[in-house]
Formats: C-alpha cells, sequence, structure tokens
C-alpha cells in the first residue's frame, strides 16, 4: 500500500533528478566524445559530434606527445609534479589539521575559540590577496620556484580547512572519554593517538579527498611559484588551449584533462561513500 | 616510509635548483645568458620562441625560457613575483601601454644604442614605435604585428551573393552583406563571442569610417572626439553587423564557426590575421576564402594593429647583460622575425622585409601590404580590443559598453555613444 501511494511521486522525481543528471554529465561526454576525435574532424564539423572513428593517438599525444615549454613529453611529467606537491601537502595539512581541530574541540584552554576564529579566517581569504605575501615568504625564506615551496604554502593554507573539518567532528565526541583517558594518565599526543585517530577515519578521509582536489586542480600559485619543467598539471592544460594563432587542440586537449582528472577520481571512488557522511557528521552538534 | 622519501628527493631536488645558476656563473665568465618569461609555451607560439631560442644557442648563448601558460594575468603574476623576489627576467613578453605602466614598477634596459645600430627605428611603424619608448628611451622590443581588421570572405558564400568584387568602403560591405543574406546566406558575418570579438567590430567600424576619430577618441580619449558623430556612425555599423550575426555564439572561440564560414553559411568575417593560420591548422585550404584589409571609407587600408613584443628588465650580472643585447640584437633581425612570422602567421615589425618569397601566406602578404599603405597614409593605428591603445582598465570599460550594445539591440547608437563617453569617464 506505501509503495502504491508513493509510486507516481518517485517516477515524477526520478525523471527530474535523471534530466538534471543528464544535463550535468552532458559537457562530460562532449569532452569523452572530442577526446576521440581527431582536430580537424572536429574542425571540420562541430564540436559536439560522434567520432568518425576512434582517434586513441589523442591519447598518447596529451600522455607523452605535444609540446609544452619546449620540451614534447606531454602532460607526464607534469603529472608527476603535481604528485609530489598534492601527496605531501595533502598528508601534513591533514594530519597538522586534526592535530588543530583535536586541540580546539577536546582541550579547552584560554584563547582556544580566538585560534580557531583565527586560523578559519584563511577561509574568507581569496587567493590572489595571498600572492604577494607568499611572493615575500618564499623569497626571503629561499623556496622560490621550487616545489618544497608549494608544499609549504598548501600545507599551510590547507589548515584552514582541515581544522574546520577536524574539530566540527571531534566536538561530537564525549569528553568522558577524554577525561577517562587522563585520569588513566595518557597525555595529549597519546590520548590523540590512541583514541582519537582511531575514530577520525571518516573525517580524515573527508580532509584528504577535499585537499587532494584542492591542490591537484590549483593553478594561480602552481604557475606564480614554478617555473619550467617544474609546473603542475594544471599549468600544462592551460598550456594547451592558451594559442592564439591555432586551431583549438579540442582532441588533444580532451584527452588531456581526463586524464589528468583520474587521479582526483580515484580518490573520489575510493573514499566517496564516507564523504558526504563525513560532512555532515559535524553538522549535527 | 613512502613519504620521507617524498620529502627528500623535494629537498634535494630545490637545493639542485637553487644551486644551478650558480654552477652556471662559474663555468663561463661571458657567455650570454638570457632568462626569458612569456606566455608562449605550446601551439605555433610555442614552436617559435622555440626556434628563436635555438638562434640564441647557435650564437652562442644560453636560453633560459621559462613559459607561464596561460593568459597575461598569470604571466603579470608570475613577473611581479620574480621582481619582488628581486630576480626579474631579463626580458618578458609585454605589449601595448603596459609596458609604459610596468615600466614604473621596476629599473628597465635602455635599447636606444643596440636600436640606432641597427637602425630599427625607422622601419617600425610610428605609432607602434612609440610604444615601446615610453620615457623617450627604447625599452622594449615588438616581435610581430598582427592586423586586428582584416576582412575573410567565404568562397562559396560569395557564391550565393552572385558577387566577385572585394568590398572597400562600409557601404560596399554592407551592400555585400545583404546580396549574401537575398543570396541564401543564413548569416551574413562570422562571429565568436569570447571578450574582444565585439571590441574588434567597433574598432573595425570606427577606424574604417575615420582613423582621425579614432586615434583622437580610443587613442587620446579625446573628450570631443568621443562625443562625436564618428563614434555614433560606428555605433550605428555595429548594429548592422550584430543583426548579420549568429546571435547563438555564447562564449565559443571564433573558430567554432569556420565550419559554416568555409561552407557558406556564413558569408564574412572581420577577425585578426591569426585567423589564417587557425583556418590552415585546422584543415582548410587557400582557396576556399580571400582576404582583404578591412573596410575603410576613405578606400586606403586602416590597419589596426597588434604586436607582441618582449621588456627588457635591468639585470646586474654581466652573462645577462650580454645576452639581452644578443637577443635585442635578434628580435630586431629581419631573419629572424621572418622566421618568427613564417611560423605563426603575423608579419613582421619591419615594414622593409620582403615577403615575395617562399613560406608567405597570399594573406600575410595582404597584411604587409595593407601595414605599408596604412603608414604611409597615417592610417596604422593602435588596437583597442587587444590591449594595444589603452590599459587593460580602460579597454574592459570600453569593451563592456560594446558587448553590451551587440547583445542588446534596444539601445540606440546615440546611447551608446554617449555610454562609451561615460565609461571612459569613468575608467580615467
Amino acid at each position: 500500500m506505501r509503495d502504491r501511494t508513493f509510486a507516481p511521486r518517485r517516477i515524477w522525481i526520478y525523471l527530474v533528478v535523471s534530466l538534471i543528471a543528464a544535463a550535468w554529465l552532458a559537457p562530460l561526454i562532449v569532452v569523452v566524445l572530442n577526446s576521440l576525435r581527431t582536430n580537424e574532424e572536429i574542425a571540420q564539423g562541430s564540436m559536439i559530434g560522434w567520432p568518425q572513428h576512434l582517434a586513441w593517438s589523442n591519447y598518447a599525444a596529451a600522455w607523452s606527445g605535444f609540446c609544452v615549454a619546449e620540451t614534447c613529453a606531454g602532460i607526464r611529467p607534469y603529472m608527476l609534479n603535481s604528485a609530489l606537491v598534492t601527496i605531501p601537502a595533502t598528508i601534513f595539512s591533514t594530519m597538522l589539521g586534526a592535530i588543530a581541530g583535536y586541540a580546539v574541540s577536546l582541550w579547552r584552554f584560554r584563547g582556544d575559540t580566538w585560534i580557531y576564529g583565527i586560523v578559519t579566517l584563511g577561509l574568507f581569504l581569496p587567493q590572489q590577496m595571498r600572492l604577494l605575501p607568499w611572493t615575500i615568504v618564499l623569497r626571503d625564506i629561499g623556496l622560490i620556484n621550487t616545489l618544497a615551496g608549494l608544499v609549504l604554502i598548501h600545507t599551510i593554507q590547507g589548515l584552514s580547512f582541515t581544522t574546520l573539518f577536524c574539530r566540527n567532528y571531534y566536538v561530537a565526541i564525549p569528553h568522558e572519554l577524554i577525561r577517562a583517558a587522563r585520569i588513566d594518565g595518557a597525555g595529549f599526543f597519546r590520548i590523540f593517538w590512541r583514541i582519537i585517530l582511531p575514530l577520525s577515519a571518516p573525517i580524515l578521509i573527508v580532509t584528504v579527498i577535499w585537499q587532494f582536489t584542492h591542490i591537484w586542480n590549483e593553478f594561480l600559485y602552481g604557475v606564480t611559484f614554478t617555473t619550467g619543467q617544474q609546473q603542475p598539471v594544471t599549468a600544462a592544460l592551460i598550456a594547451l588551449s592558451a594559442a592564439v594563432a591555432d586551431i583549438p587542440q579540442h582532441g588533444v586537449q580532451s584527452a588531456a584533462v581526463i586524464i589528468a582528472a583520474l587521479p582526483t577520481l580515484l580518490i573520489y571512488l575510493l573514499g566517496g561513500k564516507y564523504f558526504v557522511r563525513g560532512l555532515t557528521a559535524g553538522a549535527v552538534k | 616510509m613512502p613519504i620521507t622519501t617524498t620529502r627528500r628527493r623535494l629537498l634535494a631536488g630545490s637545493v639542485a635548483t637553487l644551486a644551478l645558476p650558480a654552477f652556471a656563473r662559474a663555468q663561463g665568465a661571458v657567455k650570454p645568458r638570457l632568462t626569458a618569461i612569456s606566455q608562449w609555451s605550446a601551439g605555433s607560439d610555442g614552436a617559435a620562441i622555440t626556434a628563436l631560442g635555438k638562434k640564441f644557442e647557435e650564437k652562442g648563448g644560453v636560453w633560459q625560457h621559462s613559459p607561464v601558460p596561460g593568459f597575461t594575468t598569470e604571466m603579470m603574476n608570475k613577473l611581479r613575483a620574480q621582481i619582488m623576489a628581486g630576480d626579474p627576467p631579463a626580458c618578458s613578453q609585454l605589449k601595448g601601454p603596459e609596458i609604459a605602466a610596468w615600466s614604473k614598477i621596476a629599473p628597465t634596459v635602455d635599447l636606444d644604442a643596440v636600436v640606432a645600430a641597427a637602425g630599427y627605428e625607422k622601419v617600425v611603424a610610428p605609432d607602434l614605435a612609440k610604444l615601446h619608448k615610453p620615457g623617450g628611451k627604447w625599452i622594449a622590443l615588438p616581435l610581430q604585428i598582427y592586423s586586428t581588421n582584416m576582412l575573410f570572405l567565404s568562397k562559396r558564400a560569395m557564391d550565393k551573393a552572385k558577387a566577385d568584387k572585394i568590398p572597400v568602403t562600409w557601404a560596399e560591405f554592407n551592400d555585400l552583406a545583404e546580396k549574401m543574406k537575398s543570396g541564401g546566406v543564413a548569416f551574413p558575418i562570422a562571429n565568436g563571442g569570447t571578450r574582444p570579438d565585439d571590441g574588434q567590430k567597433f574598432e573595425a567600424a570606427l577606424a574604417g569610417i575615420s582613423p582621425l576619430a579614432y586615434r583622437a577618441a580610443i587613442m587620446n580619449l579625446e573628450k570631443k572626439a568621443l562625443e562625436g558623430p564618428e563614434i555614433k556612425a560606428a555605433f550605428a555599423q555595429v548594429r548592422k553587423i550584430a543583426d548579420w550575426m549568429d546571435p547563438n555564439v555564447g562564449a565559443q572561440h571564433f573558430s567554432t564557426n569556420l565550419k559554416r564560414f568555409v561552407d557558406g553559411d556564413m558569408g564574412m568575417m572581420i577577425m585578426g590575421g591569426w585567423a589564417q593560420g587557425v583556418l590552415r591548422n585546422a584543415g582548410f585550404k587557400f582557396e576556399d576564402f580571400t582576404i582583404a584589409p578591412g573596410p575603410s571609407d576613405n578606400s586606403k587600408p586602416v590597419f589596426l594593429l597588434n604586436a607582441d613584443a618582449f621588456i627588457f628588465w635591468q639585470r646586474k650580472e654581466p652573462d645577462l647583460q650580454a645576452g639581452q643585447t644578443l637577443m635585442a640584437q635578434l628580435v630586431m633581425d629581419p631573419a629572424i622575425q621572418t622566421m618568427y612570422s613564417q611560423i605563426t602567421g603575423s608579419i613582421p615589425v619591419r615594414t622593409d622585409v620582403d615577403l615575395s618569397g617562399e613560406g608567405w601566406s597570399e594573406g600575410q602578404r595582404t597584411t604587409a601590404a595593407a601595414l605599408k599603405n596604412a603608414i604611409a597614409s597615417n592610417q596604422a593605428v593602435l588596437s583597442m580590443a587587444h590591449n594595444m591603445a589603452q590599459e587593460n582598465g580602460m579597454t574592459a570599460a570600453m569593451i563592456d559598453v560594446i558587448t553590451e550594445y551587440v547583445k542588446n539591440k534596444t539601445i540606440k547608437p546615440e546611447q551608446a555613444a554617449t555610454r562609451l563617453a561615460e565609461a571612459v569617464e569613468g575608467a580615467r
């Protein structure tokens, strides 16, 4: 009976949801189709169309063929650069954020809300505003034009997000748990390692996904604070699309975009089911 | 642990990068070296600058070019970061009035001696030369030129219109568009929807109606000229053009419509000279279209200049200084300009380069001839849409007015002229 009364409404909902999903997926479908069409085919026909024959060569060119910055090695070296920045920066910012979130949520001390407030203030500062201060910092510590400099930037800037996420999650942990552990003689770090960290899987997965995606997709700092062969993959993608006198390389571009999106996609597939769960975990409180 | 390996590798990498310049200095004392940044990293732009680098190396120099992919903003961020870090590149790509603006931020190199030695000044369009010597001294050198108002005619659309005469004035242009329309060409004007596109239509219209008014209003921002009848006439012409365009361009690149243009579904394209390279790279044949100078009511070609250039930043290192001199000499060299333009499809800055030989297209020859004639009749002016006439902020204010006018057909030409004058006042 329940099923019968809800069925028509359900169909309507599914219809609407499917339409929205189709509209949402349309650009992706165009990109996937174009990644299999040659440049000439796109230029002589239309941006939208079925591949006449599958041009897998686009993927080969995107991965290791086309020329950026006077070397013709595709996006492969730039993918490596992005990984060298993204992986350490994600790990550092997540770990530091977890410790900071744990400190401001479960260890009340004078000014803890102020510290929390100041750290999360970073969320509201536009990227462009922080560009020059970072230039001065990197210059003074000698890390300008190095990948290590980018790791530093993303670790510190990531702290705003990771602290916010972890703090909101840890707030829900009963204080009795901490008190009991303290009575047993456990200190700040022991409680963190033995009690908090084992409870943190959902929120850590959220911050890892969040940080990884943001750092991987970041362009402004990547292009400003690196040079030549150290540039991240986003810079290589833009290089592909910004030629004046050329027909836009839609085929190779599409293939390159898909390859470059794979790492973030993989992270989502592995941890996606925790994502919404973790995001909403702290919200109920 | 994988983490430590990554971190260690990173540190080692950064130490190596830091140590590299010192190592290079120790190796050879006076070997010319050039650090350069540009946004040219891929496609024919990337190929051309790579070829220039090869020539630099052939002359015994060390070429250190770091492309900053993307648009001008990204490159400017990079340049600002390098200047603040006390390590400006020996030269960097920059164009238009931004040369004057940026020259106030960090000291530039006085190139007067090397320019005089090459006898360069007399073979460069006067308005262009002025841009590169903002304080009276050459601090930057133009590398290649495009015109932004070339007229591309589709052969098949011409057949549909049963026309074979290339329009010279705006009246002839309008006639031809009408003929195309009645001959079954769906949209007599092919257009894209990117930011400069509408600006290009307006500047082509105004400069074609009166180069004098263009110079006074757009380049010199004279209030009287901005309120003059030519501006209204230009907006009226832009309205005609807009009515002949496919309104569904969104923010698409003009190349999206090339197929319809070649097929004769679209008739004419007012576009920069670079479009012929795009047509060629898209696999279309030169027989499919004709290139001519944009319409000009006094029948003499009007040339809207867009030129890429390098600005030279002061460095103390002798090898970089030697590199700057070598680079300046190369950029002014007719053989180098020939090589460069043949790769990108532009035309040389020098007006004394012979384009009759192999390797030049008919479109490039037409463009170069148009430039020569336009200079002779003082009708070579600087493009607004491509940031040659004004700094970015002013250009943006103007293009906002023009784009709104193109899209909103209820705005009258007189209203648009008033709005343009107001926008200029606001952005001043």
